[in-house]
């Protein structure tokens, strides 16, 4: 299938179809790619992108572990915490752009900020989630094995609860690489986000295409990295059990 | 974890109150710099202010409406697209990769190449906001429409059902649950898709425009009042849509 | 359920609809805003136009025909993207570089007259920022507008003393949120037009350079455009178009009516002490002629060939086959004004004299 529209793409192109502000002949495309390249630039760009998300995402992943942990193992955590993380989750990431920005600026900071930001929400959620989901006959087992608190915590709480950090995970790089997308075309001097907000200025959809190209082949890069590490985890976890 | 006797009423406020205390001291004592921080009562001012005065009630008309237009695009595609999805194994087959595809790239990789098709104006926020909400609702339709038990489809067949009153009395019902639920996202995704279009296009009438607004010409209590404008908008919706979804599902019995 | 939503898509799509009535809508476009956004003009004989109701005044015999004007924050760029995706029938002020970029792109428009040439540029700098030539950009962090006649004269400038745009950290900002920038430290300065001197009066910036004085053909262009479209389904309206926009230039090049001009634009949100001295020692004319001669065209020329020498545009572009003079020779002729302004040769020599006698230097 992808073939084919690949197909109908050229052919479209060639005839002329939609104009050419609509789509772009994929041979300009291919070569703004090259030259892109060869340049240079593209992965400089690509490289400053990805050091932004994996900045962010650590952050933002680690403490929402953490808040997440909390509110999953004692009520009393969940209590204070729940309904300020509720409320501030209310607001849309993009909301606290402005704020951010009369605050610390425009620069690396602010970036990397947002990114954690939208990393934290879903992976405290799911964490959180995942440990209070924890089955009542696990811990039961726990308790009458008399297991210390890591223990149980390293053999049975997390090992049970590792498919939900999972997901909160995936989830939380997904929302990281959107987040970092915004805030470059918002302002910014380099990255690939930057790259497309030139090709707008500019009026040429081949730059934004390409660049369009490479945001979703990463994202797919980041998804499957993630699956694989969550597959090794799993077995180790089926190992504990 | 042994079950404890029921905590205080006042824990979940514990935070808040601590915070709002410590802001308000702070603004009294003159810790912090006015400019960055407003006191409490100033935001609540501004707030009161904007809806009787400052016109943010065109504003938040505004963007509520162009919110629910791309929602009620967006979804309704969605849902569609996702029936196909799952009910199809030759659409499945053709179009799913395709999806999965799309799915990967950011959404707000699109403002560019939307803005470029559709213009800035009206057409392209609301184009984007369709964008935001069509996702999740596909994603969550097509798993529901895809986990149908066959018992129904093969009742629906010795019925000799019609492919519209297959849909409407066998697969939607079927899905509800997961439709509901990739509703509810989309509902998240077109408000946070409305607040970034007014951010990436067109200057027009919106909180999002507001909220930049007050960022250039460094009104912070302007910008607090957005944001709290916008998380009461936040929970009214999601409280609203877990209404919604309970009334739905218990319809459905 | 499912019939009241196709019924609800329906009633959308219709309430979407254009009225089909029998007006004809004439939608005019301006790259640009006032301060604080608002829908104002200033600068140009586009803002003189449209504050004055000159486009309006010309069909306020004709209730068929509706105006609307539609100012564009995002400048050149945003026009663009309405102009491809049909939502305007006339870029009035188009600068030279957006429209440039346009063309190499395959936007279909026709040049019908210019709004302004050689427009002066100053470089706003944060006070104490330790900028004061253009050599002192060096490895500074600045913002620029990308995509607009800003971004080319910007770079015009840098290349003269040397340096490219990769010397400095550019921003993409408009100019709103560069002003927030400079004022919040986050940048150290930035290009901007008239709009930096009244910035510079409520001590936000200092003016560390300008074009004012230095080689004219520095500055920034614009002009008027109609699409191709528009132009094959109504030539008529458009020569109106065309004459109510020269008899605006005709009214803002009279140096009696200067107070007045800086009035007019002043309903920006520019305060007129600021375009007095953006314009101290220069006649209104010098900048504001309609005439699309030699020079303008070399101009023109000149600025598509160093878009692609600065990698701004990957195309030749044609400037000849653009322009459009029909229009603006028959209302020149119909308001018997063809010797009021002169001509110039590509060099930027005088050859016919004009009755309102702009001073023009020679251009490079």
């Amino acid at each position: 299938m992808p073939v084919l529209l690949l197909v109908l793409w050229v052919v479209s192109a060639r005839e002329g179809w939609l104009t050419e502000q609509i789509l772009p002949e994929p041979r300009d495309v291919l070569q703004t790619a090259r030259d892109y390249v060869a340049s240079g630039e593209l992965l400089a760009d690509t490289a400053i992108s990805l050091r932004r998300v994996s900045e962010g995402f650590a952050i933002g992943a680690a403490i929402g572990l953490v808040i997440g942990a909390a509110q999953g193992l004692s009520q009393g955590a969940r209590a204070i915490v729940e309904l300020p993380f509720f409320v501030i989750s209310q607001v849309p990431v993009l909301g606290w752009l402005p704020l951010l920005i009369l605050l610390v600026g425009i620069d690396e900071e602010l970036k990397v900020i947002v990114i954690a930001w939208s990393a934290f929400v879903p992976v405290a959620l799911n964490t959180a989630q995942g440990m209070r989901d924890v089955p009542r006959t696990l811990r039961e087992v726990g308790q009458v094995l008399t297991f210390d608190p890591w223990s149980m915590l390293s053999r049975i709480i997390v090992p049970a609860a590792l498919p939900s950090i999972f997901t909160g995970l995936r989830e939380g790089l997904a929302h990281s690489w959107q987040t970092l997308v915004a805030v470059e075309l918002f302002a910014s001097s380099e990255g690939l986000g930057y790259l497309m907000s030139w090709g707008r200025q500019l009026f040429q959809l081949d730059i934004v295409v390409m660049a369009l190209v490479v945001v979703g082949a990463i994202g797919l890069a980041l998804n499957w990295t993630l699956g694989r590490v969550e597959r090794r985890l799993r077995r180790w976890q089926v190992q504990t059990a | 974890m042994i079950p404890r006797p029921s905590l205080p009423p006042w824990r979940p406020l514990l935070i808040p109150l601590i915070v709002l205390a410590l802001w308000e001291l702070a603004s009294r004592a003159g810790w912090s710099d006015a400019r960055f921080l407003p006191p409490p009562e100033a935001v609540l001012r501004r707030v009161w202010f904007e809806t009787t005065q400052g016109g943010l009630a065109t504003d938040l008309a505004a963007s509520l409406r162009r919110g629910s237009s791309g929602l009620l695009i967006g979804a309704s595609a969605g849902v569609a697209l996702g029936l196909l999805l799952g009910l199809s194994r030759v659409a499945e087959r053709l179009l799913g990769p395709l999806f999965l595809a799309y799915r990967q790239v950011a959404l707000f990789a699109w403002v560019p190449l939307l803005s470029m098709w559709f213009g800035g104006a009206e057409a392209g926020k609301i184009a984007f906001i369709s964008l935001a909400a069509m996702a999740p609702a596909v994603v969550n339709t097509w798993r529901g429409a895809r986990d149908i038990p066959r018992a129904h489809v093969e009742l629906a067949a010795v019925l000799t059902f019609g492919r519209l009153d297959f849909i409407r009395f066998v697969a939607l019902p079927g899905a509800l649950p997961f439709i509901l639920v990739g509703l509810r996202s989309a509902l998240i995704y077109a408000w946070l898709a409305t607040i970034g279009a007014e951010l990436f296009l067109n200057i027009a009438p919106g909180l999002g425009g507001r909220l930049n607004e007050g960022r250039e010409t460094f009104q912070m209590d302007l910008v607090l009042a957005c944001i709290v404008v916008l998380g009461a908008l936040g929970i009214a919706f999601s409280r609203c849509a877990a209404i919604g979804e309970a009334r739905l599902l218990r319809r459905r019995g | 359920m499912i019939r009241a939503l196709i019924a609800a898509l329906f009633g959308l799509l219709l309430a979407a609809a254009p009225a089909f009535a029998e007006t004809t809508l004439i939608r005019l476009g301006y790259p640009g805003v006032g301060a604080d956004n608002r829908p104002f003009a200033y600068g140009n004989v586009v803002a003189v136009a449209h504050a004055g109701h000159f486009i309006e005044d010309e069909f306020a015999d004709d209730p068929s025909v509706k105006i609307e004007w539609t100012f564009f924050r995002g400048a050149g760029p945003a026009v663009n993207e309405a102009l491809a995706a049909g939502q305007l029938d006339f870029a009035a002020g188009l600068g030279d570089l957006p429209a440039i970029v346009g063309r190499a792109n395959g936007l279909k428009t026709k040049w019908l007259l210019t709004d302004k040439v050689h427009d002066t540029i100053y470089l706003g700098v944060r006070p104490n920022s330790g900028i004061a030539r253009i050599e002192d950009l060096q490895g500074r962090k600045l913002s620029q507008f990308k995509g607009t006649n800003l971004q080319i004269a910007a770079d015009r400038v840098l290349a003269a003393h040397g340096l490219t745009e990769r010397n400095a950290r550019f921003i993409n900002l408009d100019f709103a949120n560069a002003v927030a920038a400079l004022v919040a430290g986050d940048i150290d300065g930035s290009f901007g037009g008239v709009e930096l001197l009244a910035l510079r009066r409520r001590g936000i910036v200092d003016i560390a350079y300008t074009t004012k004085g230095d080689d004219p053909t520095f500055g920034r262009n614009a002009s008027i455009y109609v699409t191709e479209a528009f132009e094959q389904a109504h030539p008529e309206l458009v020569a109106r178009v065309v004459r109510a926009f020269v008899k605006a230039a005709r009214f803002a090049d009279d140096e009696t009516n200067r107070d007045a001009v800086f009035a007019l634009w002043a309903k920006s949100g520019i305060p007129v002490e600021a375009f007095r001295e953006d314009f101290a020692g220069e006649t209104l004319a010098h900048r504001l002629t309609p005439l699309i001669d030699d020079y303008v065209v070399a101009r023109y020329r000149d600025q598509a060939r160093r878009s692609k020498d600065y990698g701004l545009v990957r195309k030749d572009v044609d400037i000849d086959g653009w322009i459009d003079r029909t229009y603006l020779d028959r209302a020149l002729a119909e308001l018997q004004l063809e010797h009021h302004w002169p001509r110039y040769d590509a060099a930027g020599i005088k050859v016919t004299d004009g009755e309102v006698e702009p001073t023009k230097a020679a251009a490079k």
